[in-house]
């Protein structure tokens, strides 16, 4: 049984080609020697996203569930629980502004309002342009320079709002390779 | 190998490259080269020194002058002064007491005592040779000629507690898996850290990621097993490159792999990350999820040591915990003992963070008091204001008032004043912080991270929040203080595990301490007349 396509948009879900399934078998088997025979579907997971633009389509999940030799309903159980992992679209700088108790004392809901403002999505939306996915996130463990955040695998801390546009604009610049 | 008359180290991590460490030391490679000093200073990469709120550190050595805020234009300035006339630039000198404490030492009798942290700031993390130097891969060495009984014998002597916030006995641990009669056993590192306020196994893994490496091979020849894994958490992209680094020299020195030092010995480590689930932190979602399953805890007992992960026998134990070992093992259980208090041996890294001066980690004998971190070590609250209340412990945590900040802080103290340890957070809010916005993210914390298994703590913490929400709103009703009470007790009785068990702890100890806050938001609420005629 092949996952459908409920988690995404209708008319989104292309066949797999098989340069995907090339892919996708190659990226099983790696990991596996990795790990010594046995498998983490989490690095898997990553390494998805960063081929599928920040999210885990579900035909590919399908696939992959079929490569490790599980069921797609056991794979999708294990990717919506993970936070960091999504199964929707989403854009192509995923922003992750940490709201726990050090920066939350040191100013994170400012850095909040302010990003929702202006990128003009709330968390858990993508830009219209694609190009920003707003997130709220659990302590990111750089509290010595609160308040913070990290966009794709960079951390920006010491952050207040007129820090913001200078950062957007540099990642926008960046992002278009 | 050359030999260079002075060092300058750069402490390159998570933080300081946030503030430029990487360009700076950039320009000082030119800087050192264009004036021809090349073959007299080395540049050298560290992990943190501690000090994160001087911008970028630079340290020089023999000379013992450290430099804070450096941007690139400053260098050209250090160079030709400091290193080519000797004469300190005082503009940019910074009182070295920030990262060893003589300062405080002078006022205070206490110091900085780093067992766990010697070597972070002082070696490049990711040059094996430089760890062996500092008696690296020495302990292990050391356990190997010993019989594994031995080993554990010493650890058990040494007192050493679990580091990660449960306090288990370490030696107790590794003997449960030793004398478990199987083929297959595991020692899995805690690096899940996830605890809001704590960056010290970050700090661990990014400036000395060997100590993991050789303390985690240590105890699979203490307990029999012959694989490691170390589960680090998905965001921590520094500390996973620079664990496997370490991993990769240490294999190919023969350190792990199918004859360690030539004994016979096999051992070997993977890397596993997290997806940034808190729950991974409790020890059997942990291992859930390295069985590539959701991250939702077990059934206890049986417990990891006798069925943990794939149902063998596992070590589970946080970075801080195996950081410890090396040393414990080159010294003795009498040295390590002769730090910290009669319940609590050894040191303990504390994370400062919130409205305090010198924001950072800090390492000291158990025993020391809040007083001394937050004043001595921290230098105070942000612009000389007063306290407003403290964290300890984490979100999974303590919040009290000035109240407490002389009670010496060891796991008896936490037992007679209800003060949490957990895993070393200090986070001080100023006077003016509102405490109740603050509650209401907790418990929207521990709503989001709730794994949904069990229902106390899917529901619990959701209607925390609603309260706590309802209470910064002041649309209370009346009876919810009563209800909360009546809550916090259902989830720390009644929930699965560990996170459900310790969420009341934040709003358990600020109804003890600031009841009147809470008071207030009620006789100030008023019930939004839609919702008085629902109930």
């Amino acid at each position: 049984m092949e996952l459908d396509n409920v988690t995404r948009p209708a008319g989104q879900a292309q066949p797999l080609s098989d340069e995907d399934k090339r892919f996708l078998r190659e990226l099983v088997e790696t990991n596996r020697i990795e790990h010594h025979g046995r498998l983490s579907y989490m690095d898997i997971m990553f390494d998805l996203e960063h081929r599928y633009g920040n999210s885990l389509p579900g035909p590919v999940l399908g696939e992959v569930a079929r490569l490790v030799g599980t069921s797609p309903a056991q794979l999708n159980g294990f990717v919506t629980f993970y936070t960091m992992l999504s199964t929707t679209p989403r854009g192509k700088h995923v922003i992750r502004v940490c709201t726990s108790g050090p920066c939350h004392v040191s100013g994170a809901p400012a850095i909040l309002s302010s990003l929702r403002q202006l990128l003009g999505v709330d968390i858990g939306e993508t830009t219209p342009d694609g190009m920003f996915a707003l997130e709220a996130s659990s302590c990111l463990g750089i509290c010595g320079v609160s308040p913070t955040l990290m966009i794709d695998d960079d951390a920006y801390g010491n952050l207040t709002p007129e820090d913001l546009p200078r950062i957007l604009n540099a990642k926008r610049a960046g992002g278009t390779q | 190998m050359k030999l260079f008359s002075t060092q300058i180290i750069v402490p390159v991590d998570s933080n300081s490259v946030l503030q430029g460490a990487l360009e700076i030391r950039h320009v000082l490679e030119e800087t050192i080269a264009k004036f021809n000093l090349g073959s007299q200073v080395s540049v050298v990469e560290t992990g943190s020194l501690g000090i994160y709120d001087r911008g970028v550190v630079l340290a020089v050595f023999p000379d013992d002058v450290y430099y804070g805020n450096v941007i690139p234009s400053d260098v050209e300035e250090i160079v030709t002064e400091h290193l080519l006339k000797g004469r300190v630039v005082s503009r940019l000198a910074i009182d070295r007491s920030l990262s060893f404490k003589r300062l405080v030492e002078k006022e205070s009798g206490k110091s900085q005592q780093k067992i766990v942290l010697r070597n972070a700031g002082l070696i490049d993390p990711e040059n094996i040779d430089e760890y062996i130097a500092r008696d690296g891969y020495g302990a292990l060495a050391k356990a190997l000629a010993m019989q594994p009984g031995e080993v554990i014998q010493i650890l058990t002597d040494s007192k050493l507690q679990g580091r990660g916030g449960a306090g288990f006995p370490t030696g107790l641990k590794w003997a449960m898996v030793a004398k478990e009669q199987s083929e297959e056993k595991y020692i899995v590192c805690n690096a899940d850290e996830g605890e809001p306020g704590t960056f010290k196994d970050r700090l661990i893994l990014e400036g000395d990621p060997h100590s993991i490496v050789e303390a985690m091979t240590i105890a699979g020849y203490a307990t029999g097993a012959h694989v490691g894994i170390a589960y680090v958490r998905g965001e921590y992209f520094m500390s996973i490159a620079r664990l496997k680094k370490a991993i990769k020299d240490a294999q190919a020195y023969g350190l792990l792999g199918d004859d360690i030092l030539g004994t016979g010995f096999k051992f070997d480590i993977e890397v596993y990350r997290g997806g940034g689930a808190y729950v991974c932190g409790e020890e059997f979602a942990l291992l859930e999820s390295i069985e590539n399953r959701r991250g939702e805890p077990r059934n206890k007992p049986p417990f990891p040591p006798q069925q943990g992960l794939f149902s063998k026998p596992t070590v589970v134990n946080n970075v801080e915990t195996f950081a410890n070992v090396p040393s414990i093992l080159l010294n003795g259980s009498d040295w390590f003992k002769s730090f910290g208090t009669p319940s609590s041996a050894g040191t303990k890294v504390f994370s400062l963070s919130g409205d305090i001066v010198n924001r950072g980690i800090v390492e000291v004998p158990f025993g020391v008091t809040l007083r001394e971190l937050i004043y001595d070590f921290g230098g105070g609250v942000k612009g000389g204001k007063h306290i407003g209340f403290i964290q300890t412990g984490g979100s999974a945590g303590t919040v009290l008032n000035d109240k407490y900040l002389d009670i010496p802080l060891d796991f008896a103290s936490m037992k007679a004043y209800n003060v949490s340890i957990g895993s070393g957070v200090v986070l001080v809010a100023a006077s003016d912080v509102p405490l109740l916005p603050f509650l209401a993210e907790v418990a929207h914390f521990f709503w989001h991270e709730s794994c949904g298994k069990c229902t106390p703590c899917r529901e619990g913490t959701l209607q925390v929040k609603a309260i706590m929400d309802a209470l910064v709103n002041r649309t209370a009703d009346p009876a919810s203080l009563q209800r909360l009470g009546v809550l916090l007790n259902l989830l720390s009785d009644t929930s699965f595990c560990g996170l459900g068990q310790a969420a009341p702890l934040a709003f358990e100890s600020a109804l003890r301490n600031f009841q009147s806050e809470f008071d207030t938001a009620l006789a100030e609420s008023h019930v939004p007349e839609t919702c008085q005629e629902e109930t």
